[in-house]
């Protein structure tokens, strides 16, 4: 059923790019996931840096070892439960944040820690669990199922949907929280529910570029595009256009340079960086 | 002094805030009168920026805080104005003044644009405060004065009840201390809300208060500027002795006297 869904859109893609590197139907797919994920990591990274987590979304990302391992463990689907346990430190994140006098980046790296820890535990306790692990480490595009391309599409429908209706207070919220509250927001509400939504958003980009490169996926298109950006409808579409080039010329390069994929992309988004802060340099100050 | 004739906008009864074990705040009772402007001075740490987050229910607290509205100024809860102390964001972050004031008037995202409504509302706002000029310059790279401008611009947008001002120019120099207190002054006797100022510095207090607050941790005094700014009440309120009044150095306090003393850069307050 989902191979019929997906059919069309493939021999679509065979059109509009008719290069070597997208005619397998693995690299078609690889290039499906990466359109999703891409932007909407991308558009979560620009409140994401705003609100300055971008070691939150590290920490998010580091648990899904944890989650992969807890899977396996218990039997279950390795994806399901990384989904799951990101959301629950992210959530335990929050609440452990607005409750203790600790700076967020202590809090976050206790639990960072913790989580690791943890995940260490359980896969030094399970012999030939190292090789499962890989393809989460440094992410596995290429053999991206069709099912997941779909969860990806549902991921950006709804990441879309989050952000159309609380972009302007998560914004607000990020500029001073006594603020944003004298304006009627509720903060805590789009604390908790924001940090869910990047905990998603995080566990689904590690399919695509491997735990150890998530973060940079959500970070570097939205600090590119703040280089170069004055106002908030520049910096939010740059970040979103940085990432989906970043994407796609990563795709087409490791394919032919045989790399892999998830690194190519982000050195693609790190050069995007770079030239942006040149850029900036010769503009001078604002 | 007759209290019965004044309306009260807002009542704190018994209010206290503990955090870690200390109380921040205790047993504070105070009123607010509506359409004067009320001073709250106390010391680094006397809890007057916490007051402020207990009003807008930022902080847990015991006690209660009851907003009252005069039957003129029609039923539900009263628009609360606030002006923090700092804005505590990336200066280098991609906003402008529009997208600012966008981001609390329009329904849909900045990313789309700026609605019509906004951008004229925000044009209204910013003529208003005298800051037309930057309206698209982004809000990382104003000045502290320029900054404190737009903030009370867009405080005053919606026609706040009560307008809490926490150290309203810190990081102002001083004749742009002037023309804010001139601009403050003359919106208030317009549009007659109940200001909440916060502020170390008791010269501007004696000139622009009706009531003051005086707290360190809990009310030391309160009343008519005038009658509540005597040397033992600011005594009882720092906590050291006459030396206060002396002139030349007298450490941190030195600022509580004469005309507007220099303020120490970025000042802290809990």
């Amino acid at each position: 059923m989902v191979e019929s869904l997906l059919a069309p859109l493939f021999s679509a893609m065979g059109r509009v790019l008719p290069f070597g590197f997208a005619e397998p139907l693995f690299m078609k797919r690889a290039i499906l996931a990466m359109l999703l994920v891409a932007p909407a990591a991308a558009a979560v990274g620009v409140p994401l840096v705003h609100f300055r987590m971008a070691f939150f979304s590290d920490a998010i990302g580091h648990s899904a070892f944890t989650g992969v391992a807890i899977g396996v463990l218990l039997g279950v689907h390795p994806l399901l439960t990384m989904v799951a346990f990101g959301l629950f430190v992210a959530w335990a994140i929050t609440l452990v944040k607005g409750r203790t006098e600790l700076s967020p980046d202590t809090v976050i790296g206790v639990f960072f820690s913790t989580v690791i820890a943890l995940g260490i535990a359980i896969i030094s306790a399970q012999k030939g669990l190292t090789r499962n692990l890989q393809a989460y480490l440094y992410g596995d595009l290429l053999a991206v199922s069709e099912t997941e391309i779909l969860w990806m599409a549902v991921l950006f429908l709804s990441v879309g949907a989050y952000l159309f209706l609380t972009f302007n207070k998560i914004m607000l919220l990020g500029v001073h929280e006594g603020f944003a509250k004298s304006m009627g927001i509720p903060v805590r509400a789009l604390e908790i529910s924001f940090a869910l939504v990047v905990a998603l958003v995080v566990s689904t980009a590690i399919r695509a570029v491997g735990i150890l490169l998530v973060t940079a996926l959500l970070v570097v298109p939205a600090a590119a595009a703040r280089n170069v950006a004055r106002g908030a409808v520049s910096a939010f579409w740059a970040a979103v256009a940085i990432a989906v080039i970043s994407g796609l010329s990563g795709i087409a390069a490791s394919y032919y340079l045989d790399t892999a994929t998830g690194a190519t992309v982000v050195l693609f988004a790190a050069a995007f960086f770079a030239a942006t802060a040149l850029l900036r340099g010769i503009r001078g100050k604002h | 002094m007759t209290p019965t004739t004044f309306h009260h906008t807002l009542e704190i009864r018994d209010l206290t805030v503990r955090a870690g074990g200390t109380e921040i705040l205790s047993g504070v009772n105070a009123d607010l009168r509506c359409g004067e402007v009320t001073a709250l001075v106390g010391p680094n740490g006397a809890g007057k920026t916490t007051l402020l987050l207990a009003i807008l229910r930022l902080v847990p607290f015991t006690g209660e805080i009851r907003f009252c509205r005069a039957a003129e100024h029609g039923k539900g809860a009263p628009r609360i104005g606030y002006v923090p102390q700092r804005l505590d964001f990336d200066r280098n972050a991609p906003m402008t003044v529009l997208d600012f004031f966008a981001l609390s008037s329009q329904r849909y995202p900045v990313i789309f644009g700026h609605s019509a409504r906004s951008r004229r509302s925000a044009k209204e706002s910013l003529a208003h405060g005298g800051a037309s000029h930057l309206i698209s310059r982004p809000l990382g790279k104003l000045s502290g004065g320029e900054l404190q401008r737009v903030l009370l611009a867009l405080a005053l947008r919606d026609n706040p009840d009560i307008l809490l001002l926490d150290e309203p120019v810190s990081g102002v120099d001083l004749s742009g201390e002037e023309l804010f207190f001139d601009f403050l002054g003359q919106i208030h006797s317009e549009s007659r809300f109940s200001l909440l100022l916060v502020s170390h510095d008791l010269s501007v207090v004696s000139r622009h208060a009706d009531r003051v607050i005086c707290l360190n941790r809990r009310v030391v005094c309160q009343g008519a500027t005038t009658e509540t700014l005597t040397p033992e009440n600011i005594a009882a309120m720092y906590g050291s002795g006459a030396h206060l009044f002396s002139h030349g150095p007298a450490g941190g306090h030195g600022r509580l006297h004469g005309p507007s003393p220099p303020r120490r850069a970025g000042g802290k307050e809990d």
